[in-house]
């Protein structure tokens, strides 16, 4: 019986971690082979490159129109995050909290992303905002109003969940009979308590407006170049090139990831996110 | 003068009157509970009283002072909410601490107050740990030192035992009742548990669909209900009606529509035993047979049917008891003077 039942087991256990190995070679092969095409000096008619050159990483990190694409991106991720947050927190609260009845409408609001093509979308942009007292085609500003839209889901959905986690209003009560106002109490008690929501939030919404293309070349173009933009180009120019890019680009990704990983899991000593059962009361 | 007057206060929601004129006074230092099935206003009342939400019309009184319009933080109550809302990323002591530090007090000024309820609270040694890290009696005696902290004017208690188990709700209960003596603390205590409201309280609002349908000390409650509904919500009373009796039971009943018997009050005797040492002081309810009989404890409950009537009757679990079993045929008996006549209209 032993002996029978022993192989049944391994299968068992051979099941899953196939299936994980599998996922993780079809997520992995395309950036490894990326990174393979972009340090590749000569690769020709075998598997892996006979040769091996950081030339073409020298070459984009020479580059003044990288460096600034970059910091374009940057600029334009950390101004539409920031807006995003301050807005969106707040009046997610106060939905959630003060009127329920209402968020409704939020939840239609943030879905309309995902209804409409980027393409549709841009177009309208374009014609809506071309003209006008202020025309905002072609600037910065565009760009931030419409990542800002962009990233409500991201926003909404994660924040959401963490304030689901909390009695929110009974601690916002609380705090008010204990002298509180309600945005003292709202950043000294609710804040602190979706933190690590906000945060996901806020990773989610960086990752998205370092990784569109589509808005950015139609409502700016070649005026304001950020990353996704300089990347067409580099395509165009050379393959391993756009590869060197493509892998800053995940480096970068991954690294502002671990920061704010590594931010959301600060928490205070011993603060745990669900209640001890039970207990020593007598 | 009384200390607190709930003065005809009203407030609707949605055009449905969820407090109809509640009306009702409490004395200094007085432990008053709101007692009531869920949705009869009770938590209503007591969450207007701390001003989270406005009343229609009437006014709140606290210490002479007219609180009404005032807001939460100007009306020097404190509160202990059913869910404890303790802060979750803020130690037991910040916890305590919150209050003082929001009537801007410096560490130096607030730390000793601090203290000072931890050690009443029997928390001492958990002042840096966090809510999530506690059991659920020791948050609520936090949120309870919390609220205490401030020296309110008034305490207001909504629930606080409710998410707890039978053992320690029975410990915490006599806990908050010693706290409250000590501190003379005039505190108003929200529950839906009759047995609660009895052994805690030095005086019972019952409430039920907005209206206050009586008040009294627990023993003036438990004896003497003046509605059926306080009658069958404060214990197992037999509530009979007029017609429900017969014609040689009425004769022995006071004037009424309407009657109140508390199941510990009857007597019963197995159908073949001698009952000669009933006097006139006892009305004879007749012979029945005993449906159903239950253990509760140290009690036997008797389901017994007198003709169209069903009978509750509480014994003592003891030897007399063993002698009537289910199916028994047994003659009852109850002193004239515990035959409440209750308030018809209710």
């Amino acid at each position: 019986m032993r002996r029978s039942s022993q192989p049944v087991a391994r299968r068992k256990e051979a099941g899953p971690t196939i299936i994980i190995a599998v996922l993780l070679l079809y997520l992995f092969l395309p950036i490894v082979a990326t990174l393979l095409f972009s340090i590749a000096k000569d690769w020709q008619s075998s598997i892996l490159p006979t040769s091996y050159t950081l030339s073409w990483y020298g070459h984009i990190f020479s580059d003044p129109r990288f460096l600034f694409a970059v910091l374009r991106t940057l600029l334009v991720g950390v101004l539409t995050v920031s807006l995003g947050l301050a807005v969106m927190v707040p009046v997610i609260f106060v939905l959630a909290v003060y009127f329920p009845k209402w968020e409704k409408l939020l939840q239609i609001s943030v879905l309309l992303p995902f209804a409409f093509p980027p393409v549709v979308a841009a177009i309208g942009l374009i014609k809506l905002y071309s003209g006008g007292p202020v025309p905002l085609t072609g600037t910065i500003w565009i760009l931030i109003a419409v990542y800002f839209i962009l990233i409500q889901p991201f926003i909404y959905q994660s924040v959401r969940s963490s304030l689901r986690t909390i009695h929110a209003q009974d601690l916002m009560e609380a705090a008010e009979v204990l002298g509180s106002g309600k945005v003292n109490a709202f950043l000294r008690i609710i804040l602190p308590n979706i933190w690590s929501g906000t945060l996901v939030a806020c990773l989610l919404s960086f990752s998205m407006v370092f990784g569109e293309f589509v808005m950015g070349r139609m409502l700016v173009g070649g005026e304001f170049e950020t990353v996704q933009q300089y990347l067409y180009n580099a395509m165009k120019v050379s393959g391993p090139s756009a590869s060197a890019v493509v892998v800053t680009y995940f480096l970068f990704i991954f690294l502002i990831s671990g920061i704010v990983l590594k931010l959301g899991r600060r928490k205070p000593g011993g603060y745990l996110a669900h209640p001890k059962p039970g207990g020593e009361d007598q | 003068m009384s200390y607190i007057h709930i003065d005809t206060v009203r407030k609707t929601y949605e055009a449905q009157m969820v407090l109809k004129d509640i009306d009702f006074k409490i004395e200094e230092g007085e432990f008053l509970t709101m007692l009531g099935p869920s949705g009869c206003g009770k938590s209503t009342l007591l969450r207007a009283i701390a001003g989270l939400i406005p009343i229609d019309s009437g006014s709140i009184i606290v210490g002479g002072r007219n609180i009404t319009h005032l807001s939460p933080k100007e009306r020097q109550v404190g509160m202990v909410f059913q869910s404890y809302a303790l802060f979750p990323n803020m130690s037991v002591f910040e916890n305590i601490a919150f209050g003082l530090k929001m009537e801007k007090m410096t560490k130096r000024d607030y730390t000793p107050l601090v203290e000072e309820m931890i050690a009443l609270i029997d928390l001492r040694g958990k002042e840096n740990q966090y809510p999530a890290q506690l059991s659920g009696g020791q948050q609520q005696r936090v949120a309870l030192a919390r609220a205490l902290v401030k020296r309110p004017k008034v305490l207001l208690l909504d629930e606080p035992l409710s998410a707890l188990d039978a053992k320690i709700r029975r410990h915490l209960r006599h806990q908050i009742r010693d706290i409250q003596r000590k501190l003379k603390m005039t505190t108003i205590f929200v529950t839906h548990d009759q047995e609660e409201a009895l052994t805690i309280s030095d005086r019972i609002v019952v409430m039920n669909n907005g209206v206050m349908e009586q008040q009294g000390t627990p023993a003036e409650i438990y004896t003497a209900p003046a509605t059926e509904f306080v009658a069958k919500f404060i214990g197992s009373y037999n509530v009979w009606r007029k017609e429900e009796l017969s014609k040689s039971q009425l004769a022995q009943m006071p004037s009424g529509e309407l009657y109140a018997v508390r199941p510990e009050s009857i007597r019963i005797v197995p159908a073949e035993e001698e009952d000669g040492l009933f006097d006139a002081t006892w009305m004879r309810l007749g012979e029945g047979r005993v449906e159903r009989s239950m253990i509760l404890g140290n009690v036997m409950r008797y389901f017994i049917r007198v003709q169209a009537m069903q009978v509750i009757v509480d014994r003592l679990h003891d030897q007399d008891t063993r002698r009537v079993g289910e199916g028994t045929n047994v003659r009852l008996f109850l002193p004239v003077e515990d035959c409440r006549v209750l308030n018809a209209l209710a």
